[in-house]
């Protein structure tokens, strides 16, 4: 649709709207329900092209420029349609969803156009929200850190950072910005003649350049703020590590180590140690690195770390993979006590142990130093050397669990960042890892070209378990043992470094995934929520296997080759070789970044919960948000509708005639009953029975309802006819047309069921979508019991909640109401879970005198999830 | 994700896990001017078991083409300078055994098909999935007999 076609359309709706409310008669339910079907597929194809995008960073696909901008365009043009569409749902204007549109459109825009665009302008971000989404404001050094701590969760200092945005404003403020790239710009066009000079000069003038005021009190604050959070009493004055984190500094072999790092800097002088840094920026070393690898054109940029000085017992180094020629599956570590800098300059007597890669990290070998002194923090500010008291002196400075704990820890970190690393860790007074920094290690081997016929040849000697099944929802290649997980399982106890395998993928698994080396389902999709957690953590997996779960042995040594869709028997250690040693690493190339970059204003939901005052068109910052607003919004709209409109209220509902007699009238709005019973109705005799049922949510759920009565074999007699019997009392004359609440009324299509339902003194909501896109299917379950005293009634929303959440329902519970939701799975499992939401009406209809204790809830969820199991395996 | 080519993939026999005595691996040569491919590529094969070297001057991959048999080519179709129809051209008149795997944008797919014509073995189209290409490769390795 064009734009002016639109705007034509709108200006009639609005003028519709109006004469709606002059007595015009309303659009008629089946039209509306129509535009939520439209709605519910556009919001489909737009999660299918995020995820198209997202799939691309996984590594899967070879694309290129023109694919990134295509795929914008036709992005934009997909959620500027599903805003019109939505408009005519609700038959408004929804001018704060257009201006959402449109700022994210123009951020989108200046990412293509090679601008890159700080998503963020504050001048200081903690440490505690940054990841590598905000790698341009951060910088790399502490986007990574931010990596560590956020994503996946290990101990590192708190802090900040100053950001690149705040370096672009000194510099230009100081009127050197332009100075700065024109040097830079120069020294390439020059071939690097009098480098040395102008170096000097640039450097000089960002050491002695003034600092806006505004951004000196930020600093000053953040540094306070900081102190207050970390400081202990009886500490001596709080000092702070400086770092450098710029950009492309610690991206493969760029700029290590070239940057400036201040230790032990007192809050005054924090400012100084700023400049400091952003001077090294223009160090001969990094000039030069820049000259030679092409980087003239790239504008330089420096973010600053601030962190507190850790107060290190024991601090170290760790090479993941050893630079040594005959411990080449080895890691090393080095350690001493007190602070970590004599252990980076190497002027330190440290420990040095070898442990293997492979789990359970054995040791190797550990060489044990006289350590004379330590570098320790001075009470009085900075750091001095002082003496290791006499039996210290030849103790190793590591426990072998200590050492376990950092190798776990370390390779953990590898796994994520698909590279051999340096990790500069301490150990805490109290004993607890703190991870400083960890940066990659470059490991070029000159025969690096032999290694790769070895990789080669090492594959194809393998034994191959599964191949060419599956999608890759994450790019990579891992090794481990693996660790089936079973439906309904908790899988908190997950064994560290293993494979995790499973049935079906589940954002379950996100707790364990960084513990994980891999995931293998047999059922999945790329674009799910497990498969977006697993890129996030980078976690090599593949869906969508069909038989992983039947091949593959618990506790079997296998090597996952994601990319290509192989399991190979065993360690095939030369292939997870290749993968660290590779040159090109495709997570740094133009299009990855750029295709990441724009992403970020594209798939994050950060609009979670609709029932927070957040949920608003104003709060969308990706195109995913308003995707999200606009999905709820329509559900919203139809459910409401579902009740009010007038089709409904005035159409003749038509009673179901079901086998339990639960007095159900249905309104079909479209396909929802079988074409001979939709025809007949207009004849009073004919009324629908449980085969005329062609909207499959209610089918399954009708199958489960039904059959909850077949396992009860306990005392509570279940006669068909008083089982319902509180059903038919709920259903006097004045109940055979449908009013606002208490009734039992299903609005269906073929594939849509709102279903409210009064069972005795359950009151039972449904609403659910299945059977269109994968993406679209549905189910919202809400049950609120009564009558029985309170703590039965907690009781029994526990079991409910416990069920649910074991069979993967979003689980909320207030009072005594328990709210369960589910989403995105196929069809087929989604109507297995209607089958459930069925059976479990039934049961816990029997349950109502039976929860004398909270012992009965464990029991009788059990009881459920067996019988519910046995009576799935006879209906398959 | 287009499941015919997982279904493709799946049908064709998966590597030899036996190993009898080691032979000859199959040789690719990978043209395309956008650097991101030959980067991509290069890497995926190798890992798989292939040689592979890769270029991005039509030029360089010309004069290299003439020193040596490759068994297959993969080439980009539309490049500055020479456009991978003339290069197929080249190669299947000094080795008329090589087979060519064409790369296409999208809006070219028509030129792809007229392509056939002149002996494409196989054409893809941008974006394509890593598995997409092996499986063209494989099917080659199947017709000629190379063990892969």
């Amino acid at each position: 649709m064009k734009l002016y076609d639109l705007k034509d359309m709108l200006i009639r709706l609005a003028s519709g709207l109006v004469g709606g409310l002059r007595g015009r008669p309303p659009v008629p339910f089946s039209v509306l329900y129509k535009k939520f079907k439209g709605i519910l597929e556009r919001h489909n194809a737009i999660l299918e092209l995020i995820g198209d995008m997202g799939d691309k960073l996984g590594g899967d696909y070879v694309y290129d420029r023109q694919y990134i901008l295509d795929s914008c365009e036709r992005l934009g043009d997909q959620v500027f349609k599903l805003i019109s569409d939505l408009n005519l749902l609700c038959q408004g204007k929804n001018v704060a969803l257009f201006a959402a549109f449109e700022r994210i459109q123009q951020r989108v825009r200046a990412e293509l156009a090679g601008r890159r665009v700080l998503s963020r302008t504050d001048h200081i971000l903690p440490l505690s929200e940054l990841t590598h989404d905000l790698a341009d404001e951060g910088g790399n050094k502490m986007a990574s850190l931010g990596d560590i701590r956020n994503i996946l969760g290990f101990p590192t200092p708190q802090g900040f950072v100053i950001t690149a945005g705040a370096y672009f404003e000194v510099m230009e403020r100081a009127g050197l910005r332009k100075t700065a790239a024109e040097t830079v710009q120069a020294l390439c066009d020059h071939d690097g003649e009098g480098l040395e000079e102008k170096a000097r000069v640039l450097r000089q003038a960002v050491l002695t350049m003034p600092l806006p005021r505004e951004l000196r009190r930020s600093i000053e604050r953040a540094v306070e703020k900081l102190t207050e959070l970390t400081a202990k009493p009886g500490d001596g004055e709080p000092l702070f590590a400086v770092r450098s984190s710029a950009w492309d500094e610690d991206s493969e072999s760029s700029f290590a180590g070239m940057y400036e790092t201040v230790l032990g800097v007192g809050a005054a002088g924090i400012l100084d140690a700023y400049r400091q840094v952003l001077a090294s920026l223009f160090c001969e070393e990094a000039l030069r690195y820049r000259l030679h690898h092409g980087l003239c054109g790239e504008e330089p940029a420096m973010a600053v770390g601030v962190m507190p000085m850790v107060d290190a017992l024991v601090s170290g180094g760790l090479y993941t993979y050893a630079p040594l020629r005959e411990q080449e599956q080895a890691m090393v570590v080095s350690a001493a006590w007190g602070l970590g800098k004599p252990i980076v300059d190497g002027t330190a007597e440290t420990d040095t142990y070898i442990l293997l890669r492979e789990p359970p990290h054995d040791i190797v070998s550990s060489d044990i130093a006289e350590k004379s002194t330590r570098l320790a923090l001075d009470k009085g500010g900075g750091t001095r050397t002082v003496p290791v008291a006499e039996a210290e002196r030849g103790a190793p400075c590591l426990t072998p669990a200590q050492l376990a704990l950092l190798a776990k820890t370390a390779m953990t970190l590898e796994h994520f960042f698909k590279r051999p690393l340096d990790v500069e860790w301490a150990l805490t007074p109290d004993g607890a890892l703190t991870v400083l920094q960890a940066r990659p290690l470059s490991i070029r081997p000159a025969d690096s070209c032999a290694r790769t016929e070895d990789a080669a040849v090492a594959a194809k000697g393998a034994k191959v378990l599964l191949s060419g099944r599956g999608i890759t929802a994450m790019g990579g290649v891992s090794a481990g043992p693996v660790h089936l997980v079973t439906e309904g399982e908790d899988p908190a106890g997950f064994p560290y470094g293993a494979v995790l395998v499973a049935r079906h993928s589940s954002p379950r698994f996100a707790k364990v995934m960084p513990k994980c080396r891999g995931i293998i389902t047999d059922v999945g999709s790329a674009t799910g929520h497990m498969a977006t957690i697993a890129r996030e953590l980078r976690v090599p997996t593949l869906v969508q296997t069909g038989s992983a779960t039947r091949t593959l042995r618990e506790g079997q040594e296998i090597t996952l080759d994601a990319d290509h869709q192989v399991v190979y028997e065993g360690l095939v250690e030369a292939l997870c070789q290749f993968e660290l040693v590779r040159e090109d690493v495709f997570e740094e190339s133009w299009e990855y970044r750029t295709l990441k970059r724009v992403l970020k204003h594209i798939s994050p939901l950060t609009l979670l919960d609709p029932k927070s005052e957040g949920f608003t068109p104003e709060a969308c910052r990706t195109f995913h948000d308003i995707a999200r607003y606009v999905h709820q919004r329509s559900v919203d709209k139809l459910t409401s509708l579902a009740e009010t409109h007038k089709d409904i209220r005035e159409s003749a509902p038509r009673q179901l005639i079901t086998r339990l007699p639960l007095g159900l009238t249905v309104i079909d709005v479209e396909g929802g009953l079988s074409p001979a019973a939709a025809a007949g109705g207009a004849d009073p005799g004919a009324e629908p029975g449980e085969a005329d049922i062609a909207c499959r949510p209610l089918r399954a759920l009708m199958e489960g309802l039904n059959a909850s009565g077949m396992w009860d074999t306990n005392p509570v007699a279940v006669d068909m006819g008083s089982f319902m019997s509180s059903v038919t009392r709920t259903l006097g004359a004045e109940a055979s047309h449908p009013t606002r609440m208490g009734r039992n009324l299903a609005v269906i299509s073929r594939e849509y069921l709102n279903l409210h339902l009064r069972l005795g003194y359950h009151f039972t909501v449904v609403d659910a979508f299945i059977g269109g896109a994968m993406n679209d299917n549905a189910i919202a379950f809400r049950f609120m019991g009564g009558v029985t005293d309170l703590s039965r009634r907690s009781r029994r929303a526990t079991l409910i909640a416990a069920i649910l959440e074991r069979s993967d329902f979003l689980v909320e519970v207030k009072g005594d109401m328990v709210t369960g939701r589910i989403k995105k799975h196929p069809t087929r499992i989604m109507l297995d879970k209607m089958f459930l939401i069925g059976a479990l009406i039934g049961y816990t209809r029997q349950l109502d005198a039976k929860l004398d204790t909270d012992g009965d809830v464990a029991l009788h969820q059990d009881i459920f999830l067996q019988q519910f199991t046995a009576l799935r395996e006879t209906r398959e | 994700m287009t499941p015919d080519a997982k279904e493709n993939l799946a049908s064709v026999p998966a590597q030899d896990p036996g190993g009898d005595a080691p032979r000859r691996r199959t040789s690719i040569l990978v043209l395309d001017d956008e650097p991101i491919v030959c980067k991509r590529l290069k890497p995926f094969f190798q890992k798989a078991g292939y040689e592979v070297e890769a270029f991005n001057q039509p030029l360089e991959a010309l004069a290299r083409i003439e020193t040596r048999r490759f068994d297959v080519v993969i080439t980009d179709l539309k490049m500055e300078g020479l456009d991978g129809l003339s290069f197929l051209g080249k190669v299947k008149a000094l080795h008329p055994d090589t087979d060519v795997i064409l790369i296409t944008g999208f809006a070219t797919m028509e030129t792809a098909r007229q392509s056939f014509r002149k002996g494409v073995f196989d054409c893809v189209a941008k974006p394509f999935k890593l598995a997409e290409l092996l499986d063209g490769v494989r099917r080659i390795e199947k017709e000629r007999g190379l063990s892969s």
